[in-house]
């Protein structure tokens, strides 16, 4: 009995002594920026990449309006509930005047309303569910959206690769694969002028282990090239699979397969996948990017990834679009925002549209020698 | 007289409680308006919490059927209520792939009608679920019910022309305020209290006890074991469709198995059986969750300058649980009531034990 209260005492001392440490309340001296990132739970790979571009981009930047940039970091812990809260306990304890956020496109869809309700601007790292922005005029993205990345793949496919019939194995349980799936079958068929140039079209629940049945009925189709969104854990693993089943059409895929788990899971099978993405280290597209490339690598030791360079330009967004508004007015900056034109990201050139969302190009890698090669650069229309 | 005196105190009696409500709901109605956001949300959080947990108190800890299907429910009751509540036009632009399907697709309900369809939807689901499942004890029961509540949530990424799939819903009006969700909770307490003193409720105590004795004295156990189940599943897909309405987005993945299990760890916490102890936990771990983000942030102690680290709040929720656990094996309350009687009792035992040390 006494050892449990003495324990139990030890533990509550604790607690109020961590809750006591001095946060720091400089409320006019200083610009605060929230972020709100899952750095735990099932995205939580995703989010850490973007915080430290985050970081990388504050080192860089840490004044604006000559007042110092404090990052406020909130987890999401990769839940929807959560990341409502997250956003609300930026606005209203921290009140910062816009936030950045958040790798997962479900996890942005919560923040987005509370955001909303109160003013504040939030601009999205990689969100690229075309749900997120919709009719909500305080959310804009650095991204490029699902549409878009569909029809790339789809040009590609049919110019480069001349293809003229795919066949499409999408992750049903997740949204950015579904959308992908969808916008990849619009624009192809679009092309192709035939209705029924998607010879196959099935689906497969993020976790599968066993993708025998999806891949049978696509072999029996046989597809020019096979497009396959998903995340890279269980992409790599079908790829391998088709490979062993004697599938020898390219594999096609999203931004999610740019991992170093994707060639460490496929290796040799997934030599020669295509897939879209945001940027490559290999080809810098703007003076930006070259020098968001050199300043990783001195930091991090290791080549930079997406979205640590869409949390780069994440931050470089926000602090423009104060700059340009000339206060740290919430509303004043949301309004900055909304008229960003070419600005020079590491990423690429960035314009938002009245929806919110980046216009900007795009690159298609290839798997190389377990390494990603640039192939295509393609530019909006 | 004694008579009168009687009546006259349950009157008394009656009306106290009245105006305690009344004054209740005055003071979370202008909270509503003059509380922060962040205090709101977490209070409405807290409420909505209390009643799921207390849903899955009846058929775990009251019952003590052993179910772990309760994000299932909370699905089809998120479901059912996000689609009736919202705008047409929102529908047709959410539903980008492949449009709503006809009824569904041109109604509008208010808030009170789609809870209730809710209650009854996520009711029928139970009742499916539950009449076949409640023939297996302890841990099969448990396994057959997370199967049930993952099919669930397959079903639901799979039938897009209704649920729209993995893409989610985003645009249900955010109906739900303090008055809904803790008169959500007032109403699952008041259910449950009267419900434990009632003949059914004593009878489901009974299977929990023994069920082969509860039988042997006439207990019908397929009949209460399965309304035990389809209450709580009721009260799960009502707290399911008002934390819709709160975070304004829903999707299929939001119902896996970690929401069953931090609904479980409340009540556990509070105590299996314990309806005060559930509210009690609820609303604590609902608010310790976030402040304990405090424990995240960069901090200066004692000079010592500290970097923040994702995550530590859940390492210190870990090992206070397991603190609880180790100290309170039965939680908080185990399966006894925190009440006016009790606290009354507990005094006169005190001033007791005092006189008789003095004496």
């Amino acid at each position: 009995m006494r050892l449990h209260r003495r324990l139990m005492t030890a533990l509550l001392c604790l607690i109020l002594v961590s809750l006591c440490g001095i946060t720091a309340a400089q409320r006019e001296t200083e610009i605060r920026i929230g972020v709100y990132e899952p750095m735990t739970g099932a995205m939580a790979a995703g989010g850490q990449m973007t915080y430290e571009g985050i970081q990388l981009a504050q080192e860089q930047r840490p004044t604006v309006l000559g007042l110092p940039v404090r990052v406020i970091l909130v987890d999401n812990r990769s839940d929807k509930v959560e990341s409502a809260t997250a956003v609300t306990r930026l606005i209203q304890k921290d009140k910062v005047c816009a936030i950045i956020g958040s790798y997962g496109s479900a996890l942005s869809m919560s923040g987005g309303p509370v955001a909303q309700a109160a003013k504040v601007p939030v601009m999205g790292c990689s969100p690229t569910n075309p749900l997120v922005t919709l009719g909500n005029d305080y959310y804009f993205r650095a991204c490029f959206i699902d549409p878009f990345q569909g029809r790339v793949m789809a040009q590609f496919a049919y110019e480069k690769l001349g293809a003229r019939t795919a066949a499409i194995i999408q992750d049903i349980a997740q949204d950015y694969a579904v959308g992908l799936a969808n916008f990849f079958k619009q624009a192809f068929t679009e092309m192709t002028g035939n209705p029924k140039s998607i010879v196959a079209f099935t689906s497969y629940q993020t976790g599968d282990r066993d993708y025998t049945a999806q891949l049978t009925y696509v072999a029996n189709a046989k597809p020019d090239v096979v497009f396959a969104p998903g995340y890279y854990a269980d992409a790599a693993v079908l790829i391998t699979q088709a490979r062993s089943l004697g599938l020898k059409m390219p594999f096609l895929g999203g931004d999610t397969f740019e991992a170093p788990e994707f060639t460490q899971i496929g290796g040799k099978n997934v030599e020669g996948v295509y897939f879209s993405t945001h940027y490559s280290a290999d080809a810098p597209v703007t003076p930006a990017s070259e020098k968001f490339v050199a300043l990783y690598k001195a930091k991090y030791k290791i080549a930079p990834n997406t979205f640590a360079a869409l949390g780069y330009d994440c931050y470089n967004l926000v602090l423009d679009a104060i700059e340009r508004a000339g206060s740290s007015n919430p509303v004043a900056i949301r309004d900055a925002m909304a008229k960003t034109r070419n600005f020079v990201g590491a990423t690429g050139i960035i314009t938002l549209d009245a929806n919110g969302d980046a216009t900007k190009s795009a690159v298609v890698l290839v798997v190389r020698d377990g390494e990603f090669k640039l192939v295509d650069v393609v530019h909006p229309r | 007289m004694m008579a009168r005196k009687r009546v006259v105190l349950s009157i008394l009696k009656i009306a106290a409680v009245c105006a305690a409500l009344v004054l209740f709901f005055l003071l979370l109605a202008w909270g509503q308006e003059h509380w922060d956001a962040y205090t709101v949300r977490i209070l409405n959080l807290c409420g909505i919490y209390i009643g799921i947990t207390l849903g899955l108190n009846l058929c775990n800890g009251f019952t003590g059927q052993f179910s772990l299907g309760i994000a299932g429910f909370m699905a089809v009751g998120a479901y059912t209520t996000a689609l009736l509540t919202m705008a047409p036009a929102i529908k047709q632009a959410v539903y980008f792939i492949e449009p709503l399907i006809y009824p569904l697709n041109s109604i509008q309900w208010g808030f009170l009608p789609s809870l209730l369809m809710a209650a009854i939807v996520s009711g029928i689901v139970g009742f499916l679920v539950g009449a076949p499942a409640i023939r297996f004890r302890g841990d099969y029961l448990a396994i057959t019910t997370l199967g049930f509540a993952e099919i669930i949530r397959v079903l639901f990424t799979n039938i897009v022309p209704i649920t729209n799939g993995a893409l989610g819903l985003k645009g249900i009006p955010p109906h739900t305020n303090l008055v809904w969700s803790w008169g959500f909770a007032l109403v699952c307490v008041a259910v449950m209290a009267r419900l434990m003193r009632s003949g059914f409720g004593r009878a489901l105590k009974a299977i929990r006890d023994d069920e082969i004795a509860a039988e042997a004295m006439g207990v019908n156990l397929f009949s209460h074991k399965c309304l035990a189940f389809v209450v709580s599943a009721m009260m799960a897909g009502v707290g399911g469709g008002l934390l819709g309405n709160l975070i304004t987005t829903i999707d299929p993945n939001m119902f896996r198995f970690p929401l069953t299990f931090t609904v479980l760890m409340m009540a556990v916490l509070g105590g299996l059986g314990s309806i005060t102890g559930t509210v009690i936990s609820a609303a604590l771990v609902t608010v310790a969750m976030e402040a304990l983000r405090a424990l995240e942030e960069p901090r200066v102690i004692f000079g010592l300058a500290l970097p923040g680290i994702p995550g530590m709040r859940m390492v210190v929720f870990s090992v206070a649980l397991m603190m609880v656990i180790l100290f309170f094996p039965k939680g908080f309350m185990g399966d006894r009531e925190l009440s006016l009687d009790r606290a009354k009792s507990l005094a006169t035992r005190l001033r007791r034990a005092n006189t008789s040390r003095q004496g």
